[in-house]
């Protein structure tokens, strides 16, 4: 072959400087000519919207437009982040989990603004904490809200009346109204229940008491702030489950396991309830729900937002506004258990009925109340990277018996450290 | 190589002149007749360039370029869509004092020494066997391969079932001979051991395979001579299969470290559905292997300037260990 050295290495950076001729092409081709497209794409992931309203969607506007929804399967947040940065194929609408809004907001200006659309004068019929959380600093509104998480607490009825307690969710609620009254009472349970835990893992709790503040661990500033009180104590409260020994340490997938035999309550959000359904169906009409202790948190519940490539932002605006009405998240609800982020859905029949899970109960009477008063907090770009290493810390103390002061020490500094890394104070 | 092309006329007095195969000789004193390749020859050539040239633009394009802007990546910070900045080499100071990503080095380097030594030795072994059977080869040596086939995520799965702290199978089989519960996935070293395990159940037989060939193409008779001087089985061995394999135990040492240090979906998998930190290597981090750390470093956390320094850091380590694996088993051979 005649191939030389030199000519290869022309060859390979010829291809190089090709490929990447390409690659800029592609940043720069940006749709800005018609914007009344006939043709609008959807991308969302299995669950995020209940599958009969868009198919209902797409005959509804098919008349002005053809809708295509496409299900995005494995990391929906990467993908979406390559094509918003490739510029070409990008979708006219797409979903945003709500953990990964935190760190869309800084490139705002690849999304266009809901309120000039119209969100303005229906924004008050969703909640406002879940709203700000999709509005970048300069007011400008990315995300339309699709659900909420509230969180509430998930207990076994049935084992709490072997164990001689309140079964009734208004009573047990007020007698875990604290923490410390909850954990008082999984002392009690394993008191007279051997092998159960009140609590699956201590970073659930963790997750848990930092939600119900407004604070976390990033301020407005962009100061780091991971080392103050507010999270000192959400610390605190978690690792006393683990002194009290009613922490059942599970971090892996034997919580599928678990879940039906040594678990008496569970934290989480009102989507958790099908994971426990489905971990365990022979429990069915064993569980209740009430109030979580020391209020509400929020717990992911994702967004719609329009690229600024979409090819038809008023009929996109259009179609999703129409997906989100409260009617039809009442609907999404009933369908795929998505908790619809419009208090006036709470009020429809489709919500209000009793859930056989739970023994009948009508659970939207504690997640509705706990919807409304979920604190609104502050979540900066870099909040779950910065956030992870407290969680390893919490998993290190289950784990390896590390000392919680020590692990909180190491949590602190590798905290700032990453925080800095991504450009925090 | 010199093999001469079917065509063209410039082919045909390379191998004039001279002993030995043409690409040994210096290149300063072409021999008399040769032709040096011109624009012509190119040209003239352009169907066999045209057949080869898919590989070289696929790989020009999926991993060449990738690897250089990674590399460009490294000195900057960006979040995946917005600005590029220029840090200067902030992220590999970040890097220097940053423990999580020293303790992914120990952990990645513990793993691959505990999953390429058996995996090497085990594969010499069955291959040693497998070579002296006579019946059911072929039944053999596709049970031995198959899992290195099936597929990498399912066998994590098994092995996450199979190892689970609370409901395992290992621990129920323990448990019926008195043993207590160990905690196989949330003990430090058990889980790089139950890592390391998962790797040689899928590398072994591949390196088996490649043991069996190579003995396969030792010859009898030096065998039966040996047999003839009064050498048993093991000083066979070790003195006439090993010194003859050298140069495919190297192969395989090689392949195996920049496999064995590559590791990231076995982690991945076993520890994905932990869920106060996915990705990060399951409890105590003792599974997070340098390369499921560069994944959550990019991927999750949107950090692909701190990613990129992680991997080209990475990679300096790897050329590192190969040299020195090459020059560990290199050793002895001119002795």
């Amino acid at each position: 072959m005649d191939l030389s050295r030199r000519r290869f290495l022309q060859a390979a950076a010829f291809t190089a400087a090709a490929s990447g001729l390409t690659v800029a092409c592609g940043n720069g081709s940006d749709s800005a000519g018609s914007k009344n497209g006939k043709n609008l794409t959807l991308w969302y992931w299995g669950g995020a919207l209940s599958d009969k309203v868009v198919a209902e969607a797409k005959t509804h506007f098919s008349k002005d437009v053809k809708l295509t929804a496409a299900s995005i399967g494995g990391d929906f947040k990467q993908k979406l982040t390559t094509t918003l940065a490739a510029g070409t194929s990008v979708p006219d609408i797409t979903g945003i989990k709500g953990e990964d809004m935190a760190s869309f907001l800084p490139n705002g200006n690849r999304f266009l603004d809901l309120n000039d659309l119209g969100f303005k004068e229906i924004s008050s019929k969703y909640l406002d904490w879940k709203t700000k959380l999709a509005r970048t600093e300069d007011g400008q509104q990315i995300g339309f809200p699709i659900d909420i998480g509230p969180t509430a607490l998930f207990y076994r009825a049935d084992q709490f009346d072997r164990a001689g307690l309140p079964t009734d969710p208004d009573k047990v609620a007020a007698e875990a109204g604290t923490w410390e009254d909850y954990f008082a009472l999984g002392v009690e349970l394993r008191k007279k229940l051997p092998g159960t835990y009140l609590i699956n893992n201590i970073s659930s709790v963790f997750n848990m008491a930092v939600g119900q503040g407004t604070e976390r661990f990033i301020d407005r500033d962009n100061r780091f702030i991971g080392d103050q009180d507010h999270i000192r104590e959400a610390w605190t409260t978690a690792v006393r489950p683990y002194t009290l020994g009613i922490d059942a340490k599970i971090n892996d997938n034997s919580w599928n396991a678990a879940i039906g035999k040594s678990l008496t309550t569970e934290l989480g959000a009102a989507w958790h309830a099908l994971d426990i359904e489905q971990a365990a169906p022979n429990t069915k009409g064993k569980w209740r729900v009430c109030a979580m202790p020391g209020g509400p948190a929020n717990q992911g519940g994702s967004y719609l937002a329009l690229p600024k490539q979409c090819r038809n932002p008023e009929e996109a605006f259009k179609i999703i506004s129409w997906i989100l009405s409260p009617e039809n998240d009442a609907r999404g609800f009933a369908d795929a258990a998505i908790f619809p982020a419009a208090p006036a859905a709470y009020a429809m029949p489709a919500m209000t009925g009793g859930d056989p899970f739970f023994g009948g109960q009508k659970v939207i009477e504690v997640f509705g109340p706990a919807a409304k008063a979920t604190p609104a907090s502050y979540e900066a770009p870099a909040d779950a990277a910065v956030m992870a290493p407290y969680m390893t810390g919490l998993t290190s103390i289950e784990a390896k018996g590390k000392k919680p002061d020590d692990a909180w020490n190491d949590a602190v500094s590798q905290a700032r450290q990453i925080a800095r890394r991504q450009g925090v104070k | 190589m010199t093999s001469p092309p079917v065509t063209g006329p410039a082919a045909a007095p390379r191998h004039r002149g001279g002993p030995g195969p043409a690409r040994f000789r210096p290149r300063r004193t072409p021999p008399a007749g040769t032709v040096r390749p011109s624009r012509r020859g190119v040209v003239s050539h352009w169907r066999q360039y045209l057949a080869i040239s898919p590989f070289f633009l696929i790989f020009g394009v999926f991993s060449l370029f990738p690897v250089c802007y990674s590399l460009y990546l490294a000195f900057q910070r960006w979040d995946g869509m917005g600005t590029v900045q220029f840090v200067g080499l902030d992220q590999f100071r970040f890097l220097w004092d940053d423990p999580v990503f020293w303790l992914s080095i120990r952990n990645t380097l513990a793993i691959w020494v505990l999953s390429t030594v058996p995996t090497l030795f085990g594969a010499l072994v069955l291959a040693t066997l497998l070579h002296s059977v006579r019946r059911f080869k072929g039944f053999y040596r596709i049970a031995l391969y198959i899992p290195n086939v099936t597929s990498i995520v399912a066998v994590s799965i098994f092995f996450g079932a199979v190892f689970s702290n609370n409901f395992g199978l290992v621990n129920a089989i323990l448990g019926t001979v008195g043993i207590s519960p160990v905690p196989w996935l949330s003990n430090p070293w058990l889980i790089k051991l139950v890592i390391a395990l998962l790797m040689t159940w899928m590398w072994t037989g591949y390196n088996m395979i490649i043991y069996l060939a190579g003995l396969q193409a030792i010859p009898t008779q030096i065998y039966e001579a040996a047999r003839l001087d009064g050498a048993g089985p093991i000083r066979t061995f070790f003195q006439i299969t090993m010194p003859i394999m050298r140069p495919i135990i190297l192969f395989t040492v090689i392949i195996s470290t920049i496999n064995g240090l590559q590791s990231f979906s076995e982690p991945q998998v076993l520890f994905g559905s932990n869920a106060a930190n996915p990705n990060l290597g399951g409890p105590g981090q003792a599974g997070l292997t340098t390369l499921l750390y560069f994944y959550q470093s990019a991927f999750v956390n949107n950090d692909y300037g701190y990613g990129a320094a992680i991997v080209w850091a990475f990679f300096v380590l790897i050329m590192v260990l190969v040299v020195v694996n090459w020059r560990v088993v290199q050793r002895g051979r001119k002795s």
